[in-house]
């Protein structure tokens, strides 16, 4: 019985020990690696990750962490793509002046929330197939936007977040820094932000304490998918511009920070800061191996095994009585 | 008014056929008629795949990578090893076992769920991919053996092969999931698997398998699909997956009690390929269709759900 | 004395039902008020009635010095200072003490959540009004049940504003042990002049800790105790039952004495080196409470859960089923505790539900003989009397007794040499009850071994031919059934606890 205790135990610190062992791999690999220019231009890669993250691990600890019956929100990245269409769509070939572009940009995101809150709510469909097919639906509206091209922007504002600093810092790096931290005080440190646990934690429960279950999953759909708007504005940065195909990664990248967040986290559970250092582990990692020569191909493949890695020793160590 | 509701999909596709023929009357026309069935034909075998792990309860997220698989060791086969088609057929078949495989061992023995598992299957299937073509080159062979190349373009008195085949896989599923007992153990594992689990159903091993069997089952859509354009075209497959998904729960929306069934989702694949038909018969631009066939998938698939709900709520149950 | 609360003439219907004939419960201030009966004796449609979840046909129900005529709603009783402790805890297993009491409540300061403000006052309730030490950081997953239940009530009672707390079935899943904390918190509420109604099963709780008893038998309130000793015990088991113990239970006739089931030092997760046999024709009883390794003991044999050490032999070979298929096989069946959740597939027909055990006998080259199938079901439904007697019905419409019969039913087709019943006439109403016991005993009577694993004492002594007792996963004791009764197997099971074995 001890022993069995013991090994799941352990089996809880395998995600953080794979990770520890392939920094210590990079690090002597590729020594330069950690340096402080090489961990701001890590940490830039991973603005946009960071963002979505942090909207889907709203979306999970309101919804529950069950990816089929409880929350997930697979549309993150599509509305973050349309976003980042519009605005380039707007700015570049229609000259709009960037606050209305981004006032477009922001209707489009929420309008992708919104749709994702009717269809789980009211309709009850489950949101992992809500979200799919929402997502879907919005890519095949970004390509029509975009037609499919790349449409490249040289807004300042959008140079600045990708060039500019703030205080000797990366100026998207300290705007996804306060971000985070507005998002975990509104999910942990508020009462809406408890209440929204709670309704992910047990549904009947919170029902029970007087909670308006609904709204709360509806709101973090809009959470989510105001993420996806604000993580449109790196995506340009990052890209100057906007690029057909840029969401299938963001995807798993955020499915991946977000799971492995909650790895790390002391409760075994999807927490905001838990999502955005996973987001910021993974970019180091795809930054790290393509730093050393691995081919980029690869990178699919070890992202794919590390969720794995991660929800396999989540899986073993709560593994029930059957 | 109950049998109203729930067939009342029927009628939106009544509507869609009526509008499209309106448009352009050829939609009407018994060659586009063949046209829209051998359109749906690897839809329908991998929405079959899918309506397997549906209704056993899962997810199976890599459908599209299987049916990859299938196409990719086929058209190895038969370039660089030149292997006889049938021996084409099986490596392709043996391919969509290997992903059913993987997501098997993940979901059964390291207890991941379906989605993460076969997530992460799509993931690594898909840089598996891109590594082998470095970088997602098709691997074209013009100089196919027409034994295999028939399997796309070959037809039996006048119907195409792939529709046939398309048939067959239908009428072997609907006999496996519908009408067979371990159909019945596989409803039951999807519904409560504990208490299966309890009545004596080998309920890890049924998974197992299923997994498998999914897999190789949308394999056979890769072949048709190699056969038809003479390549292996890597990621071609995940274009199925959320018209797969759909087709099960637009016919699951039919089913008495909103289980997956096998007519049903050929009732939501039929409708998908008048959709993309009827579509390409208005003459739309190429990005313009994309958008405007994933804006009515949502809103079909919120049809048939939010109907289904109607249903429930009239019978006093949720 | 005014009573705090006053239901009388209570009436309920349901479809085909009459759920309260007319009932009357009153709690005057300050006392705890038991509340017993068998399962659809009434205690839980009386409680909804006054939860404001069930509108009553008929009756009056008074709150202190107001009168209400069906218009109680959740919002009003709980405004009325009426809380209600349920059965299933709803926590987060993942939330601290403290998140889960002020769960839908919390406390808000100008920086956001007042998390010291709410961890001590957690605390000082708990110590204060529960007489209980629990920090209030600790998360509720590491908690055990009886700290999970004081949890629990703090949530409902930390405004501070309660006047009448309803307890349904507290201690159910508590050990023995645990039984005393919750005791001692109920005492720390009375001591606060809070009213209570306990619902309970456990009598020798209600004679232990309620001021007075009120019995309910077929929707009406049969017999209202005003002094409690330990003497009403009989009394009120008359009073709930309403006839003669002994009329409930079939006849027994123990046919053979060949050994078919052993155990020997059998040990796995929560028991240990148990030793017992069953013999064909015989129905062996298995008492003990929540935690005493009765779940895990059945789970064991049945190949839920792993055999750590020691050995069963069945028909005289080596049985180690490692999962129920293989179980099943050997000729093992289980009616399992939580029916709805392990026993029925809910939304299968009951076709389906009868034939899943044995669907090759039902089949040629794996393909379902529709027709026999349902034949087979039907025939089924007849023996057992299923109502309604329509097999195309899902199980899920159907009523606890009868969801009983057709898990039963599934055995009955398969056939098999040890049938084990956990728990089986839980949620069950009388009538059919009675139908389930005679059917164990037939079971017997042809031949099969029948191990019933149950909380209830009456339906152990009734049933049994022998009965054994574990305690915290031992093998306390094992006794032919007449060598026992109520009271002292009631003792055997509680073990060392509250000095019930002088």
């Amino acid at each position: 019985m001890i022993a069995i205790q013991f090994v799941r135990k352990l089996l809880e610190w395998v995600p953080v020990a794979v990770f520890a062992l392939m920094f210590i791999f990079l690090g002597i690999e590729a020594p330069t690696l950690f340096t402080p220019f090489t961990i701001d231009l890590m940490l830039k890669q991973a603005v946009p990750t960071v963002v979505v993250s942090l909207g889907l691990a709203v979306v999970i600890i309101t919804g529950g962490d069950d990816v089929v019956s409880g929350g997930i929100d697979l549309s993150i990245p599509a509305a973050a793509i349309i976003a980042a269409a519009i605005i380039a769509d707007q700015v570049t070939n229609h000259g709009t002046a960037l606050p209305i572009a981004l006032a477009f940009a922001l209707l489009a995101a929420i309008t992708v929330g919104a749709l994702n809150a009717f269809l789980v709510v009211m309709i009850r469909m489950t949101p992992l197939l809500a979200t799919l097919a929402s997502s879907v639906a919005v890519v095949g509206i970004t390509k029509m936007i975009t037609q499919s091209k790349r449409i490249n922007v040289t807004d300042p504002f959008i140079v600045f977040l990708r060039d500019g600093t703030v205080i000797g810092l990366s100026a998207g790096v300290v705007a996804a820094g306060l971000l985070t931290l507005i998002y975990w005080f509104l999910m942990h440190q508020t009462r809406w932000g408890m209440q929204a646990q709670a309704t992910g934690g047990g549904r009947e429960a919170a029902d029970i304490s007087g909670i308006s279950t609904k709204r709360y999953q509806a709101i973090s759909f809009l959470l989510a998918a105001f993420t996806g708007f604000l993580a449109s504005m790196f995506v340009l940065a990052r890209g100057s511009g906007s690029s057909p195909g840029t969401e299938e990664n963001l995807l798993l990248e955020m499915v991946l920070a977000t799971f492995l967040g909650a790895a790390f986290s002391p409760r075994r559970k999807v927490t905001v800061w838990g999502a955005a250092l996973g987001a910021v582990l993974v970019a180091m990692l795809s930054v790290g191996f393509k730093s050393i020569g691995v081919n980029v191909f690869w990178t699919g493949c070890i992202k794919g095994a590390l969720i794995l890695i991660v929800v396999a020793s989540a899986a073993a160590t709560t593994r029930g009585r059957y | 008014m109950k049998w109203l509701l729930r067939y009342s999909f029927l009628l939106v596709i009544a509507a869609c056929i009526v509008f499209f023929s309106f448009w352009n009357p050829v939609f009407l026309s018994a060659g586009n008629q063949m046209n829209i069935l051998e359109g749906s034909a690897i839809l329908l075998i991998v929405a079959l795949g899918m309506t397997l792990v549906v209704a056993m309860g899962g997810i199976d997220l890599s459908v599209g990578i299987a049916l990859d698989f299938g196409a990719a060791f086929a058209v190895v086969a038969l370039k660089e090893y030149d292997a006889a088609w049938y021996v084409a057929i099986l490596a392709g078949i043996v391919g969509g076992c290997l992903i059913g495989l993987l997501n098997a061992v993940l979901i059964v023995w390291l207890n991941v769920s379906a989605f993460m598992a076969t997530l992460g299957t799509f993931f690594i299937g898909s840089s598996v991919q891109r590594i082998f073509t470095n970088g997602g080159g098709p691997i074209s062979h013009r100089r196919m053996p027409q034994e295999y190349r028939d399997l796309a373009v070959g037809d039996f008195g006048g119907v195409p092969t792939e529709v046939l085949i398309a048939g067959f896989v239908l009428i072997l599923y609907f006999i496996f999931l519908e009408r067979s007992i371990l159909g019945k153990r596989i409803h039951a594992i999807g519904l409560q698997p504990t208490a299966a689990l309890i009545a004596g159903v080998e309920v890890k091993k049924i998974i197992f398998a299923s997994f498998i069997i999914a897999g190789a089952t949308c394999a056979i859509g890769g072949l048709i699909a190699s056969a038809n354009i003479r390549m292996f075209t890597p990621l071609s497959g995940f274009s199925y997956l959320l018209d797969a998904i759909a087709a099960v729960f637009i016919g699951a929306s039919m089913h008495p009690r909103g289980r997956p069934n096998v007519m049903g989702t050929l009732v939501g694949v039929l409708f998908l390929g008048i959709l993309a038909n009827g579509l390409n018969l208005m003459g739309l631009n190429f990005n313009t269709k994309d958008a405007l066939s994933g804006v009515i998938l949502v809103l079909a698939l919120a049809f048939a759900i939010g109907q289904r709900r109607l249903t429930s709520l009239r019978k006093g149950q949720t | 004395m005014t009573p705090i609360l006053d239901m009388a003439g209570i009436s309920v219907t349901f479809p085909g039902v009459k759920a309260l004939d007319k009932a009357m419960l009153t709690v005057l201030p300050g006392e705890v008020h038991g509340l017993v009966g068998e399962n659809g004796a009434g205690k839980s449609t009386l409680i909804k009635v006054l939860a404001g979840v069930y509108a009553p046909d008929e009756g009056v129900v008074s709150l202190g010095d107001e009168k209400h005529i069906s218009t109680l709603t959740p919002n009003l009783v709980h405004t009325a200072g009426v809380r209600f402790i349920h059965q299933e805890l709803h926590l987060v297993p993942h939330f601290t003490v403290a998140e889960s009491v002020f769960m839908g409540q919390e406390i808000s300061g100008r920086f956001g959540l007042d998390k010291s403000t709410m961890n001590a006052r957690t605390e000082d309730f708990l110590r204060e009004t529960l007489n209980a030490d629990i920090s209030p950081r600790t998360l509720i997953r590491d908690l055990g049940t009886a700290e999970r239940k004081l949890v629990q009530i703090s949530r409902a009672l930390i405004d501070g504003r309660a006047t009448l707390v309803v307890f349904d079935e507290p201690t159910a899943p508590l050990a023995s042990d645990e039984v005393d904390r919750l005791f001692a918190a109920i005492g720390g509420l009375k001591s606060k002049g809070i009213a209570m109604i306990y619902v309970s099963h456990y009598l020798r709780e209600i004679t232990h800790i309620s001021d007075r008893v009120t019995v309910l038998r077929n929707g009406k309130a049969v017999k209202v105790f005003n002094e409690v000793s330990d003497q009403i015990t009989d009394p009120m088991i008359s009073a709930m039952v309403g006839r003669e113990i002994a009329e409930m239970f079939p006849k027994k006739e123990n046919t053979s004495n060949k050994k078919l089931f052993e155990a020997r030092e059998l040990s796995g997760m929560g028991f240990s080196q148990v030793n017992f046999d069953v013999a064909a024709g015989e129905v062996l009883g298995i008492a003990g409470l929540v935690g005493s390794g009765r779940e895990e003991l059945i789970d064991t044999i049945y190949g839920l859960l792993p055999v750590t050490s020691g050995s069963m032999t069945l028909k005289a070979e080596a049985y180690n089923p490692k999962r129920p298929a293989k179980a099943v096989k050997a000729g093992v069946a289980l009616v399992p505790r939580d029916r709805r959740h392990d026993g029925l597939v809910l939304d299968q027909p009951v076709i389906d539900n009868i034939n899943l055990a044995s669907l090759e006998e039902v089949s040629t080259v794996l393909m379902e003989k529709r027709g026999v199938a349902k034949n087979r079901a039907e025939a089924m439904a007849n023996q057992l009397d299923l109502r309604p007697r329509n097999v195309t019905m899902i199980p899920r419409l159907l009523s606890g007794g009868n969801q009983q019969k057709v898990v039963l039913g599934r055995w009955l087709a398969k056939g098999g040499d040890l049938f084990i019943l956990d728990e089986p006439t839980v949620g069950v109403d009388v009538g059919a009850k009675v139908e389930i016991y005679a059917l164990i005993r037939e079971l017997a009577a042809q031949g099969s071994a029948v191990i019933v694993s149950s909380g209830d004492p009456l339906e152990l002594l009734g049933l049994s031919d022998r009965i054994m007792v574990l305690q915290r996963g031992f093998l306390a004791a094992s006794h032919d059934a007449k060598d026992v009764n109520v009271d002292s197997l009631v003792a055997l099971t509680t073990g060392g606890s509250s000095g019930a074995i002088e």
